[in-house]
């Protein structure tokens, strides 16, 4: 007989595996380049393929409509996400009211879509697209779908509240979800002291730090910047009191480091994140600095220059 | 190489037997009729719609034709035993396994050659009867070039589908071939939101889990621009070369692993 | 020159069960070559490992253990099945096809040209007798007509060894002596046939040599003759003049006693005391001699012994490893 040879079934060739290591390695080095190139679509396509009428995407949805809101959900988080990373020229957040509303369209019971909506919705440029009217309509698409959820309508009242700064409909809309079943008990006294102290700082600290109670890691985020730009403020404030009352010798110049040395300040005074408040040298104005994460603040807690 | 070619054009001709070019005929029926129907809405949405109709009903009538003649290639032959006839013939288990695919393919190719006629003709005739002040309405010109670059890549999408389908009909039952092929092809249309998953997920394990899937899975959804050549956006050569030449690869690799499972079996 | 077949220790091992795979013994050290030329007759009892052999030898599936060579090549060199062919058992093919169409693609996997393979076509359809179905789907063929067909695909390369797996199966005996008549062409052609048969007929009135498995295992391989010349069972005596008094006497051990006529007796001896004996005792006492034969053992005895001794050692192989 020929030589001994094995006849079991054939080992796998030294240069099959090295043809699968291959292809696989370029594959995924193919994908990668490409979608580097062609880094995402083009507004306008993405606008085309993704954002279709809600009732027409309801009917194509089949029986899905529960996953496929999961699927603009997803794509809305991704959007609103991928512009922040942009640079604040580049940002256009134009997409995401459409994805929010396909979301809710085809699930009406997913409030978080409805929450981050609103709220993301109505952050003024660069955060967000600064668009308090598409939130108030989003949200009053929630009532309509839940009329007892609490939660939508305090929302509501909160965008008036500090985006409109309409504080009598803000007033109405707290008091409407504190009558609702289930309504927490904070939310009649919170009415009646937005009616009557409007830009009271301390209504405005009591809202957030019921939205710091939020399950929500995003909404906690937000409450808490917003707490420490009031914080600023109020640091600012006190700051300038200091800075008038010790100013410096005739002739001379604003400074931190000059009430330092006077014993004045204990140091350089620095914004609930750590950067040092600005100090105008020729008019010792006291500012939020514009480097500081939490800038910039709410148009109506920028004190004018004066 | 003649084993090869003779096998392919056996697949052929088996689906020529089983009456696959039917379907030809109920897609030119299809689109002839829309165009009919659609005469009556407003100028410019008649022509996208026909061209959305035609080459989604290419990409979906090549899925079947790829699925249901797929995922019997080598698994009904194993079944009905003609595998033993074949076998003892001078070729080799690979070229089995490439003439079969290649067969499909061709098979592919001619379905889809007829259908892309069929659609250039109804466009060609949409804007013979249509008045150039109505058609400067159109996003992009009825007879456009460019479908092609859409069509192309369907093409390769299909042979990706049916090199899939080759893949489990090696070692499986038709039917369970089927729903993992279709699977496949659902989730790889949402590849590209596996892609994004990393910035809406808060676990880093969950992110590096969903990006190792995004390039393990098929990324069909690269290959659907559909959308962009019916709204005349600029499709770029490079991007259909990336593309294209990640489907080569991609299919290389289920063909190798094929041929690797196919070589090792055991024919009871 | 190098046996035509040359099979070594051939073993196939088949996993069985769900959860714990116990090893199934399919076919265990099978040894056997066959010669050029010959017509070899591979029988068995269903189940006994024939058709695994056959598959083993097309390389459709692969041993466990052991080897086997085809025309000095190893079982799976591509090229050598250029010169095989190789019929299944139960065949199916493709039955969208007609005859001709079937023979047409087998044949271009040869790499015949379309004039060649006319030919080749229309002489195999001719031998194996289709007539003018051959232009019909296979579909609407019956099975002994399938069978045929087989048997033609079988031959379109004017193969050098051809192996069939019950090739009579399916047919009617007309069908089965065309086939018979066949095989003894083929080899008068100078061509070696391994055929696998559990119809012991065919074997007999074929076969140079042949093997017999039982229980995946050999239980004798062999010229018919040599195998059964050691089986004579007992002796045939046929004597006139004799009673049967006396026959009781003389052959006491006898095992049947029948008068044919007064006087006239056949009886059946067993192989010891030797017959020479008991007929000079009988001749003694007055009877003559008619005649004496041996009784052998037919191929079927022979088999069922056989067999029955293979499968009661089957069960185990793993108790001796």
């Amino acid at each position: 007989m020929t030589a001994r040879t094995h006849q079991g079934p054939p080992a796998a060739p030294l240069a099959a595996i090295a043809g699968i290591v291959l292809c696989v390695a370029g594959a995924v080095s193919l994908q990668i380049t490409r979608d580097r190139l062609y880094a995402g679509q083009s507004r306008e396509t993405a606008r085309i393929l993704y954002v279709q009428s809600g009732e027409a995407v309801k009917r194509l949805a089949l029986d899905f409509d529960a996953l496929w809101a999961d699927v603009y959900w997803i794509r809305a988080i991704q959007h609103y996400g991928g512009e922040r990373l942009n640079d604040v020229a580049r940002r256009n957040y134009e997409l995401l009211f459409p994805l929010v509303d396909l979301t809710t369209t085809l699930d009406p019971y997913f409030s978080i879509a409805y929450r981050f909506g609103a709220i993301f919705l109505s952050e003024p440029p660069p955060g967000g697209p600064g668009r308090p009217d598409q939130a108030i309509a989003l949200l009053r698409k929630g009532v309509a779908a839940q009329p007892g959820k609490w939660q939508y309508l305090h929302d509501i009242a909160f965008v008036y509240y500090w985006h409109f700064r309409d504080f009598d409909t803000a007033a109405m809309w707290f008091q409407r979800a504190s009558e609702l079943p289930n309504a927490p008990n904070w939310l009649k006294p919170l009415a009646a002291s937005v009616l009557g102290a409007g830009s009271d700082r301390a209504s405005a600290r009591f809202l957030w730090n019921q939205i710091l109670q939020s399950e929500e890691e995003w909404l906690r985020r937000n409450a808490a910047r917003a707490l420490s730009q009031l914080d600023a403020v109020d640091a600012v404030d006190a700051l300038q009191a200091i800075v008038n009352r010790f100013p410096p010798p005739a002739g001379g110049q604003y400074s931190w480091e000059a009430l330092v040395r006077r014993r004045v300040l204990r140091g350089i005074p620095v914004d609930p994140v750590g950067t040092p408040f600005e100090l105008d040298p020729a008019t010792g104005r006291v500012a939020l600095s514009r480097n500081s994460s939490l800038s910039p603040l709410p148009q109506h807690l920028q004190t004018p220059p004066s | 190489m003649r084993a090869i070619s003779c096998i392919a054009l056996s697949v052929f001709r088996e689906s020529v037997r089983d009456r696959v070019p039917y379907n030809l005929v109920i897609f030119a029926i299809l689109l002839i009729a829309s165009s009919f129907f659609l005469g009556q809405l407003t100028a410019g949405q008649d022509v996208k719609i026909i061209k959305d109709l035609g080459l989604a009903a290419t990409a979906v009538f090549g899925l079947f034709i790829a699925i249901f003649i797929g995922i019997g290639l080598v698994s009904k032959e194993v079944e009905r035993r003609s595998i033993y006839g074949l076998l003892a013939k001078p070729i080799s288990r690979p070229q089995l396994i490439l003439g079969k695919y290649a067969g499909l393919v061709l098979t592919l190719a001619v379905n889809v050659t007829v259908m892309t006629i069929a659609l250039y003709a109804v466009l060609a005739y949409m804007t013979w009867t249509t008045a150039p002040a109505l058609q400067t309405a159109w996003d992009a010109p009825g007879i456009d070039a460019r479908l092609l670059k859409s069509v192309f890549l369907i093409f390769v999408e299909l042979m990706l589908i049916t090199a899939l389908a080759l893949f489990f009909s090696t070692f499986s039952t038709p039917l369970l071939s089927a729903a993992l092929t279709l699977g496949l092809y659902i989730v790889g249309h949402f590849n590209a939101d596996l892609r994004n998953f990393e910035k809406v997920v808060e676990s880093k394990t969950a992110a590096w889990l969903a990006r190792g899937l995004y390039h393990l899975l098929p990324d069909l959804s690269a290959f659907d621009v559909k959308t962009q050549v019916v709204h005349g956006l600029e499709v770029p050569a490079g991007y259909l070369a990336l593309t294209a030449g990640y489907g080569v690869l991609y299919i290389a690799l289920l063909l190798i692993v094929s041929i690797l499972i196919f070589s090792r079996r055991d024919f009871k | 020159m190098p046996p035509a077949i040359a099979i070594e220790e051939l073993t196939k091992d088949y996993a069985v069960g769900f959860w714990r795979k116990r090893p199934y013994r399919a076919l265990d050290r099978l040894s056997i070559s066959i010669e050029t030329g010959e017509i070899f007759g591979f029988l068995g009892p269903n189940g006994a490992g024939k058709t695994t052999t056959l598959k083993l030898l097309m390389q459709l599936i692969f041993p466990t253990s052991g080897r086997a060579e085809i025309l000095g090549q190893p079982v799976g060199h591509v090229a050598t099945r250029q010169r095989i062919g190789y019929l299944a058992e139960n065949p199916y093919y493709y039955d969208y096809l007609t005859a001709e169409e079937l023979l047409g693609y087998f044949a271009q996997l040869f790499g015949y040209d379309a004039a060649d393979r006319r030919k080749r076509i229309a002489r195999l359809l001719d031998e194996v007798g289709i007539g003018g179905e051959r232009r019909l789907q296979l579909r609407k063929f019956s099975k002994g007509m399938v069978q045929r067909v087989g048997i033609a695909q079988a031959l379109i390369n004017d193969p050098d060894v051809v192996f069939l797996d019950e090739p009579m199966s399916g047919l009617d005996p007309l069908g089965r002596r065309e086939v018979r008549n066949l095989i003894l062409r083929l080899r008068d052609q100078g061509r070696t046939v391994f055929f696998s048969s559990h119809i012991l007929a065919d074997a007999e009135s074929l076969c140079s040599r042949i093997a017999v498995v039982a229980g995946g295992r050999l239980a004798a391989a062999g010229r018919v003759s040599d195998i059964l010349a050691f089986e004579i069972r007992g002796w045939e005596l046929i004597v006139t003049g004799v009673t049967r008094e006396a026959l009781a006497l003389v052959a006491p051990g006898a095992r049947r006693t029948s008068e044919i006529s007064p006087g006239h007796f056949t009886i059946e001896l067993a192989t010891e005391p030797p017959p020479e004996r008991v007929l000079a005792d009988l001749i003694a006492a007055g009877g003559s001699l008619v005649s004496l034969h041996p009784i052998r053992d037919t191929l079927e005895d022979f088999f069922v012994k056989r067999v029955a001794a293979a499968g009661s050692a089957r069960e185990m192989p793993s108790a001796r490893d």
